[in-house]
């Protein structure tokens, strides 16, 4: 299948090379795992002599210097500087696991910890292949469909989430991290497609999958997450400006609310139940 | 009494399903209205006043009146409080 526009420009906008980068892009000096962006570039600073900066039509050019750890700079560039890069280029990075099936994307969101990447690896063992993991990159430019870009970021697990997601644990991420590189069961799909649902996890002792009221979306697609905050000051809203984007996402997006226990000895019954709802949502 | 009026650089709003969403401008503060609630505010033109707003509120649900004067004038008081609405 062709790749979309949004996805050749995203493969053009994050080639990287090595060589020679500004300290700072604005007026002030840019202190460690922080980022500044101007209109035409943004500049993140890892840990120590470690700078990332994109200008837009040039690519990422990296220095990495002497002090520098060569293992987190695949983070980095996954994360914060792809999300800054889709975010001055059109794109809605949301924080938020996928997987895709029936030719469309079913994405989990919720805060740091609340189960995403061990759900979706779940899920890819009853049969569902992976979409992305931790950042779903949205093309909104289509007003009939919102497409999913699909993942750039390898599936990461916590040790204890192999056993309960049935996945053999690859490298580890980085040695800071008490991650793990998974290959997911069911594999990965690797075309943009458009969004199904973005469902968000929540915790309760009684399982369900509701739909979420207008309202409710609107506060639900509000998120701290840096993804968000990287697309706010691309796009540069004020308040009524931010206000029309959620109530446009809160119309655009069928979302729903997954209550679920966080008890291990419960997780296979709200992968079960994830599982059924997908299965049976598809077209 | 005259017309009542949304002072409509306040706020902003937008209609998400069968709701109303409105964002104060100077605090970022988002209340939803639904039901009756909703219906009031379609309803402020900056022509209706208060008894015409009660008409059409009483038409549109067959409604006794006075049923539902008080929670009109509990809803239309708030909304001046918060800034929202001139002339009630």
């Amino acid at each position: 299948m062709a790749k979309t526009t949004a996805e050749l420009m995203m493969e053009a906008e994050t080639l990287v090379s090595y060589g020679a980068v500004p300290d700072r892009i604005l007026d002030d000096a840019l202190p460690d795992m922080s980022w500044q962006m101007s209109r035409e570039e943004f500049l993140f600073r890892g840990i120590g002599d470690h700078l990332f900066h994109y200008r837009r039509g040039k690519g990422i050019t990296v220095h990495r210097g002497a002090d520098a750890d060569a293992a987190d700079e695949s983070l980095w560039l996954n994360g914060s500087v792809y999300a800054a890069i889709a975010s001055m280029n059109g794109l809605l990075p949301i924080h938020a696991s996928a997987v895709a099936t029936g030719g469309s994307v079913f994405a989990f969101s919720g805060p740091t910890g609340s189960g995403k990447s061990t759900l979706v690896a779940a899920l890819g063992s009853r049969g569902l292949p992976l979409f992305c993991d931790d950042t779903l990159v949205l093309d909104l430019s289509d007003p009939d469909r919102i497409m999913c870009l699909p993942g750039h970021k390898r599936l990461k697990l916590t040790s204890e989430a192999f056993d309960l997601a049935a996945v053999t644990p690859q490298e580890r991420v980085s040695p800071e991290l008490d991650k793990f590189y998974a290959v997911p069961a069911s594999g990965e799909v690797g075309v943009a497609l458009p969004l199904a649902e973005l469902i968000f996890l929540e915790e309760g002792s009684d399982p369900s999958i509701t739909p979420l009221s207008g309202s409710e979306r609107l506060m639900r697609i509000q998120d701290d997450h840096y993804t968000a905050q990287l697309f706010a000051t691309a796009r540069q809203f004020d308040r009524a400006g931010m206000f029309t984007h959620l109530s446009n996402m809160a119309r655009r997006i069928k979302m729903s609310r997954f209550v679920r226990s966080m008890a291990r000895s419960r997780f296979n019954e709200s992968v079960e139940i994830a599982a059924h709802h997908v299965n049976n949502s598809v077209d | 009494m005259g017309p009542i009026t949304k002072l409509s650089e306040r706020f902003t709003e937008a209609a998400i399903d069968d709701e109303i969403v409105i964002m104060r401008v100077d605090t970022g503060e988002f209340f939803s209205l639904t039901g009756t609630a909703a219906a009031t505010w379609r309803l402020i033109d900056g022509h209706r006043n208060r008894a015409v707003l009660l008409s059409a509120l009483t038409d549109e649900y067959s409604a006794d009146e006075t049923a539902i004067a008080a929670d009109v004038d509990e809803f239309l008081a708030q909304l001046k409080e918060m800034g929202l609405l001139a002339g009630c």
